[in-house]
């Protein structure tokens, strides 16, 4: 299933590295520094590791950001992501399991931040105060009791530190590869929503509005972007096709200001692109409930970010044995660990 | 929110998912091994979350919420398992437990192990007996008055 996705075009390992090795370059980058910043025996300075990660960083960024409107949203989900990042590399790199600790800290923080963009304000306050706060600090505490004398092989050593970050580097290139080839930025989706707006239309201002206006534009000047863009989406077709005259329809119609044909045509298009989207990985849409005092389900993409009242609605409606069984296994957890922990007077005895 | 914005998400999650493999798979502490499989997690809440809001359900949200309260057994018992094998041998070192692999397994060993250091045999020391100490100024003006 996964090499039919990633060889879909039949060109085999070279069309696959070919394709994507803008994505396969930052992979192979972060890998080397992982490895160099391993703590071993004969490490090399950590300057070259840490170079390197950088440049990774900054180009794993570059790759992301590429296709993307240069907005704050993206400012702040580059600066959240990157600092998640660095921090979790320091922590799997630090030989001192108190710096781990706190850098541990670091990517729950940075989390939180992007908990905050992707409209989560009620999980990132949760998961400060819980992971943060509490884990956290249980593990410094763990720390701080289970004290080694001096250098320790545990902290000192690594074991077969090129096996492992090769598999993990391996499996982020996979699932890189795969997210890029699915949601590849473009233009289903807002060729959709551009049809959408023209089978809306209601007069021939409205026309005007969303395609531009045919009689102020020259002759030459007369090609629709919308229409270029369906054409080469639909290239694949047969030339004598339905969708393909459906297509020429809308320019045609365009150009007379025919609102009640465009209308027609736009919709038809529509509905032969709306198969492509599912194909591009949108999972379709859950219909949402209008009539609902505390709607729990929204239009995708549409999600408030004050949605505490939603979240609390969804969890003792939809989620109440979850939420029992919760309840049962914190409970069940708290005596394990005391019964597991509580046995030193029986030691020392 | 756009197809564009999910792909970043879904790759930072994929990152985070992959440096706690990694970390997991290397480091020979248990307390950073269970660090690294909590930031695997980290990576998982960070996938459902940027799939909540592309799919305006908020199932992904819940999901995270059950991930936190599983993670914060995990870190309960785990702790306390840590605390008990650390009284045992006194040492965070997994490879010191490695007679529980299968019995017809090679022991692993690990380049460059520092060798345990002979330490020097700790006796009770006991005070020096001898002239009996100098007596302090002040105690000895205070006695005279």
């Amino acid at each position: 299933m996964i090499s039919l996705l990633l060889f879909a075009d039949g060109e085999g390992v070279r069309g696959f590295f070919r394709e994507n090795w803008l994505v396969l370059l930052p992979c192979a980058l972060g890998f080397v520094a992982i490895y160099l910043l391993m703590p071993r025996a004969n490490r090399l300075p950590a300057l070259w590791g840490g170079v390197l990660a950088g440049l990774a960083l900054i180009l794993g960024g570059f790759v992301l950001a590429r296709s993307q409107v240069f907005s704050v949203e993206t400012i702040l989900f580059l600066a959240f992501s990157g600092l998640a990042i660095a921090a979790g590399v320091m922590m799997i790199t630090q030989s001192n399991p108190v710096h781990a600790a706190l850098s541990f800290a670091m990517v729950v923080l940075s989390v939180c931040g992007l908990f905050l963009l992707q409209a989560a304000p009620f999980l990132m306050a949760a998961t400060i105060i819980i992971y943060a706060g509490a884990i956290v600090v249980t593990f410094l505490f763990v720390i701080m009791l289970a004290q080694q004398e001096g250098p320790s092989n545990a902290d000192q050593r690594s074991r077969e530190p090129f096996l492992a970050s090769l598999a993990g580097c391996v499996l982020l290139a996979s699932v890189w590869s795969i997210v890029h080839k699915t949601y590849q930025p473009g233009d289903v989706e807002s060729l959709l929503a551009t049809l959408t707006k023209v089978a809306a239309v209601k007069n021939t201002d409205d026309v005007k509005q969303v395609l531009g206006d045919p009689q102020t534009m020259k002759p030459t000047e007369r090609d629709l972007p919308l229409v270029e863009q369906l054409r080469k989406h639909f290239a694949s077709l047969p030339p004598d096709h339905k969708t393909l005259n459906d297509i020429a329809a809308i320019k045609l119609h365009w150009a007379k200001l025919d609102v009640d044909n465009l209308k027609a045509s736009a919709e038809a298009v529509r509905k032969e692109l709306e198969p492509h989207r599912n194909r591009q990985g949108s999972l379709g849409s859950d219909t949402p409930h209008p009539k609902e005092k505390t709607p729990v389900r929204f239009e995708p993409g549409k999600l408030p970010a004050g949605n505490v009242a939603a979240i609390g609605r969804t969890l003792f409606t939809d989620y109440l044995i979850p939420v029992e069984l919760a309840a049962t296994l914190l409970l069940v957890a708290t005596i394990g660990a005391i019964v597991i922990a509580g046995r030193r007077s029986e030691e020392l005895r | 929110m756009s197809p564009a914005h999910l792909e970043g998400y879904l790759v930072v999650g994929a990152v985070l998912f992959a440096l706690g493999l990694v970390g997991f798979l290397t480091r020979r502490n248990m307390i950073i091994m269970f660090l690294s499989a909590e930031m695997m997690l980290q990576g998982v809440a960070v996938n459902l979350v940027a799939f909540a809001h592309f799919r305006g359900n908020l199932g992904g949200q819940v999901l995270v919420l059950f991930i936190v309260a599983v993670a914060a057994c995990e870190a309960a018992i785990a702790l306390a398992l840590v605390l008990m094998l650390f009284r045992r041998r006194k040492t965070l070192d997994v490879s010191v437990w490695q007679e529980l692999r299968e019995p017809d397994q090679e022991p692993i060993e690990d380049e460059g192990t520092l060798e345990a250091e002979e330490k020097p045999e700790d006796f009770q020391h006991l005070t020096p007996a001898g002239a009996e100490p100098p007596a302090r100024k002040d105690t000895e003006e205070v006695s005279h008055v």
